[in-house]
């Protein structure tokens, strides 16, 4: 692939002690009782994931990456931007990418305001992206569904009109008004931090990435699908006069890095499977409230969930998705040939993943950055 | 099979199909969040009056108009489609939702409404007997709650809802998410009731699982004329479980 490969941590922060009866709960999203969450645990977590992203930083990853979610054991994030806030001290040099705050569940203005303010504090290494938030959000939120995607889109147009014009301007909107749209700081970087839109490949939110020449960011979806929606937004991105950069195809995978492939999979996939079965434990009702979705996509969502049914499936799952496990130089090839196929430069791997243990993620990230990025780099140069 | 014609008509730029059966004084009947049922049981009042049954926009067979966003947009539209149907005045059902529609209607719009049913209907805060959130309901369990004997609605459903079914369902929740989502119940809307002077009459089934019966005496608190039917071994779709209602209506009716 042309250009500097770029290579991310990105990381949930995961509340990892489900109670035993767990599985009684359809879901672990939404309304799974808070009272299973035990602050003196989240405390302890928190200690060993803020290590572990300090050290991705001193492995020499390129970047962080933090992202939002309500009501869930899935991450504990529900405010990145506090997380941010207390990484930067910490992180001298990778990249804090908030990917990112639903912008929805905040007004505009303070949004703006907050990135500036990480922006400024980080001497300029901040990158966002901008999610719709998942179904989920929507039901932890006092949010109308039916009317988020317009919402979403004269959040970003106020926030973009915040950071580039000089204030005081005005906003008059259908959502919100500004008479003196003014905000203090403004970002470091000119004209605003590197942004990024986060979706599962909606044709609106597609267009409205490709409309502002903002990367895109798909998650969780399949490697075909992503492969097409990659294509579909360089194509809708020239419509606009925008030439989309390798950079801004953000790779979102998961990767696990050991001694042998063999070894590899022992020590990762109890962690994968649980990611799939408990931590990211939805319903259709959570993941589509009322006019989140248009008919359209309810449709093919609704068959594509068909398809996952049946349990998990290690290989199957692996060979849909962009999950890579096993040597050095097994993940290397397997990333390799991504960036190749999918036109990007930018590695966005998820290192730890459900309940794995803190010296796992260590040692995944250790060889990752000892073993994988200096095969990739020579490879690539 | 049905005696209701199907007519399409534009409103204001929205489609919307009404049905209407039988001649005489307009008696129209506004339809809930939901029109899984039909409203053949509207027929029983198409001897005396000209009934008409529309959809709601972003229900059933109307369009959709995402502009929507509160019970007044459907005031307005019905003073538009009530023009072009050269309906001057009426009589008015509504059940459940259309319920707190037509309630609306009648209070802002009285002089037009000869007689007013209400079937259940939505709107009122009883902090002491909620109604149920059918937002956060899951469909699977809400559809079995609407009546008291599931058998009664079970025929009007399909077997194993297939992808169509389950599309229509999403669309009208969509619908009723634009109205409902954030403001479940408008506080200010009691406070206008008083101006609901036509007969009234207030139906409601003593085993409604969505809205509880209770909520009867709450409306007829501000609706002091109102009349109050209470429908015994009935759930939320009174005339599902007791059918015979309808003729008890229709008495009402005159």
């Amino acid at each position: 692939m042309a250009g500097t490969l770029r290579f991310n941590v990105m990381h949930f922060m995961p509340y990892v002690h489900l109670p035993e009866n767990h599985k009684e709960y359809k879901t672990t999203w939404v309304d799974f009782p808070n009272k299973f969450y035990d602050p003196v645990k989240g405390h302890e977590l928190y200690q060993s994931y803020f290590e572990q992203l300090v050290l991705a930083d001193r492995l020499g990853f390129d970047a962080i990456v933090l992202n939002e979610h309500h009501n869930t054991v899935y991450g504990m994030m529900a405010t990145p931007n506090v997380v941010a806030a207390a990484l930067i001290p910490q992180v001298q040099r990778a990249r804090i990418c908030v990917w990112g705050v639903p912008p929805n569940f905040m007004l505009p203005n303070r949004l703006a305001e907050e990135y500036a303010i990480l922006d400024v504090m980080s001497k300029g290494r901040l990158e966002i992206a901008f999610p719709l938030g998942t179904g989920m959000e929507y039901w932890s939120n006092p949010v109308n569904p039916a009317t988020a995607r317009d919402k979403f889109r004269e959040s970003l147009k106020i926030m973009l009109q915040a950071w580039t014009a000089d204030g005081p301007t005005k906003y008059f909107g259908k959502f919100y008004t500004y008479r003196f749209l003014n905000p203090w700081p403004r970002p470091y970087q000119k004209p605003h931090p590197p942004c990024y839109i986060v979706g599962a490949g909606s044709p609106e939110t597609i267009e409205f990435a490709a409309e502002l020449g903002f990367g895109y960011s798909s998650v969780f979806v399949p490697q075909q699908v992503a492969l097409q929606l990659n294509q579909k937004l360089r194509e809708r991105a020239a419509h606009y006069g925008h030439i989309l950069r390798p950079d801004q195809l953000p790779l979102l995978n998961f990767v696990y890095v050991a001694e042998s492939d063999e070894q590899a999979e022992r020590e990762y996939i109890i962690h994968l499977q649980r990611f799939f079965e408990d931590f990211a434990r939805s319903s259709p009702q959570w993941l589509a409230p009322p006019g989140y979705l248009s008919m359209e996509q309810l449709k093919i969502r609704a068959a594509g969930a068909d398809k996952m049914h049946g349990g998990f499936d290690f290989k199957a799952i692996s060979s849909a998705f962009f999950i890579a496990v096993g040597t050095p130089e097994k993940v290397a090839n397997q990333i390799g040939e991504w960036t190749e196929r999918m036109g990007t430069n930018h590695i966005n791997s998820v290192m730890h993943v459900a309940d794995m243990p803190h010296w796992k993620a260590v040692k995944n990230m250790t060889l990752f950055a000892e073993e994988v990025i200096p095969r990739l780099r020579r490879g690539g140069a | 099979m049905s005696k209701f014609i199907r007519e399409e008509l534009l409103v204001d730029g929205v489609k919307t199909v009404v049905q209407s059966a039988g001649t005489g004084e307009p008696l129209v009947l506004f339809h809930g969040a939901g029109t899984v049922d039909g409203f053949d049981f509207a027929e029983a009042w198409a001897r005396r009056f000209r009934v008409i049954v529309p959809y709601h926009p972003g229900f059933g067979e109307s369009g959709d108009d995402p502009s929507f966003t509160d019970i007044h947009d459907y005031v307005m539209h019905y003073l538009e489609l009530f023009d072009i149907l050269k309906i001057d005045t009426l009589s008015l059902i509504g059940l459940s939702m259309g319920g707190y529609l037509a309630a609306r209607f009648a209070s802002e719009h009285g002089h037009r409404v000869k007689k007013l049913v209400l079937i259940a209907p939505y709107g009122l805060d009883v902090p002491e007997y909620p109604a149920l959130d059918i937002i956060a309901t899951p469909g699977e369990q809400l559809v079995p709650m609407l009546v008291s004997n599931f058998d009664a609605l079970k025929p009007r459903l399909p077997e194993k809802p297939d992808m169509e079914f389950i599309a229509a369902r999403y669309r009208e929740a969509t619908t009723f998410a634009r109205l409902f989502w954030e403001h479940p119940i408008d506080p200010k809307f009691p406070r206008y009731l008083h101006r609901v002077k036509m007969p009234t009459l207030i139906v409601w089934g003593d085993e409604d699982k969505i809205i509880p019966v209770e909520h009867a005496q709450a409306w007829r608190k501000w609706i002091p004329n109102a009349e109050v039917m209470i429908v015994k071994g009935a759930g939320h779709i009174v005339h599902r479980d007791k059918p015979e209602v309808a003729d008890a209506i229709g008495k009402f009716l005159g």
